[in-house]
């Protein structure tokens, strides 16, 4: 499956509407094999007015989209655009047929230089959050391809929730996130390897996209 | 969520250990009670216990230095978390202190009778 995801940050919010048909209907003329655009919730942290995030089924349909749908995000009406586009990685869905709930992209820039072994080892421990935070419906870790932004972006964690309450108690609250997982990110940590600058976005789904 | 929602939320602590470059054991423990603690006690930390090993200052050796904090539970540790994590005279210090160390580490932990209780979210 290859996927591309962008979070768009709008000059005028109230613009979001019209801006999410039209990248709907686009995604749908291109075969999108499936498709999330939605405005995002409140307490999204660099994570736009706007999450779009696309699958398909081959790797020039997601290209051909990407070019696509880049004139659209380059009006005056588009602030900014952080995004990615990659292949899925390795994923678990403990409830394929969730639905009405919360979908949650974080998007991270591991340093340059970074030693592989580190970087498969955060990725491992990373992995194993939804053994331990049940909360976590449905997820997918994966290396990015290409990126746009703040930052270059190397992975895209996405997990599924029945709800926010979901990201925002269990997830942030259990120590393995915070007392395990949260040693890669913070500066204060010997263990860091990400940059500090993150995007985490969510919104509403209508059903599972993993 | 807690099962008893009334009561204080499980104490987290944050422990720092951090072994001294030979002959800079000393000079780091005061830089770091009085760079880094202040800020610290300001995030919400509460500095509970230090320790030196071997208990005696080494000029030719490391001393190997242990900070033991608490928190009020892990709403307080994600306040500390995005405070410090977001303040440049902290990851200042930071590079300073690593610097002059051989090697550092910091963990988290709580009590064996609170794992349950921290879980339960």
């Amino acid at each position: 499956m290859y996927k591309l995801t962008r979070l768009v940050t709008l000059t005028d919010s109230a613009s979001v509407s019209a801006l999410a048909d039209e990248i709907r209907v686009l995604a749908a003329a291109h075969s999108a094999y499936r498709q999330l655009v939605a405005p995002t919730h409140a307490g999204s942290h660099f994570g736009g007015d706007l999450l779009a995030h696309f699958s398909f089924d081959a790797e020039v349909q997601c290209s051909d989209f990407d070019a696509a749908l880049a004139p659209l995000l380059a009006t005056p009406a588009v602030a900014s655009v952080d995004g990615v586009s990659y292949q899925s990685g390795s994923g678990g869905r403990s409830d394929p047929g969730l639905a009405n709930g919360v979908y949650r992209v974080l998007l991270l820039s591991v340093d340059e230089g970074t030693d592989p072994a580190l970087v498969a080892h955060f990725e491992a421990e990373t992995r194993m959050m939804p053994h331990y935070i049940t909360a976590i419906r449905n997820w997918q870790l994966s290396r990015a391809d290409d990126a746009i932004g703040a930052r270059r972006w190397t992975h895209v964690w996405e997990q599924e929730y029945a709800d926010a309450g979901g990201l925002m108690g269990p997830y942030m609250m259990h120590p393995y996130h915070w007392a395990r997982i949260d040693r890669w990110f913070d500066p204060e940590c010997p263990d860091r390897i990400v940059d500090a600058r993150l995007c985490h976005s969510f919104c509403a789904m209508e059903a599972s996209v993993l | 969520m807690t099962t008893d929602d009334t009561a204080a939320a499980p104490t987290v602590h944050a422990i720092d250990e951090i072994v001294a470059k030979p002959g800079e054991g000393k000079a780091l423990l005061d830089d770091y009670l009085a760079r880094y603690a202040p800020g610290a006690r300001a995030r919400g930390m509460v500095l509970e216990q230090i320790l030196v090993s071997p208990p005696m200052w080494l000029d030719d050796q490391s001393n190997t230095l242990v900070f033991r904090w608490s928190l009020a539970g892990a709403g307080a540790w994600w306040q500390m978390r995005f405070v410090g994590g977001n303040d440049p005279d902290v990851a200042a210090w930071w590079a300073d202190a690593d610097a002059r160390a051989v090697s550092r580490r910091r963990y988290f932990a709580s009590d064996p009778a609170d794992v349950e209780r921290h879980c339960d979210v």
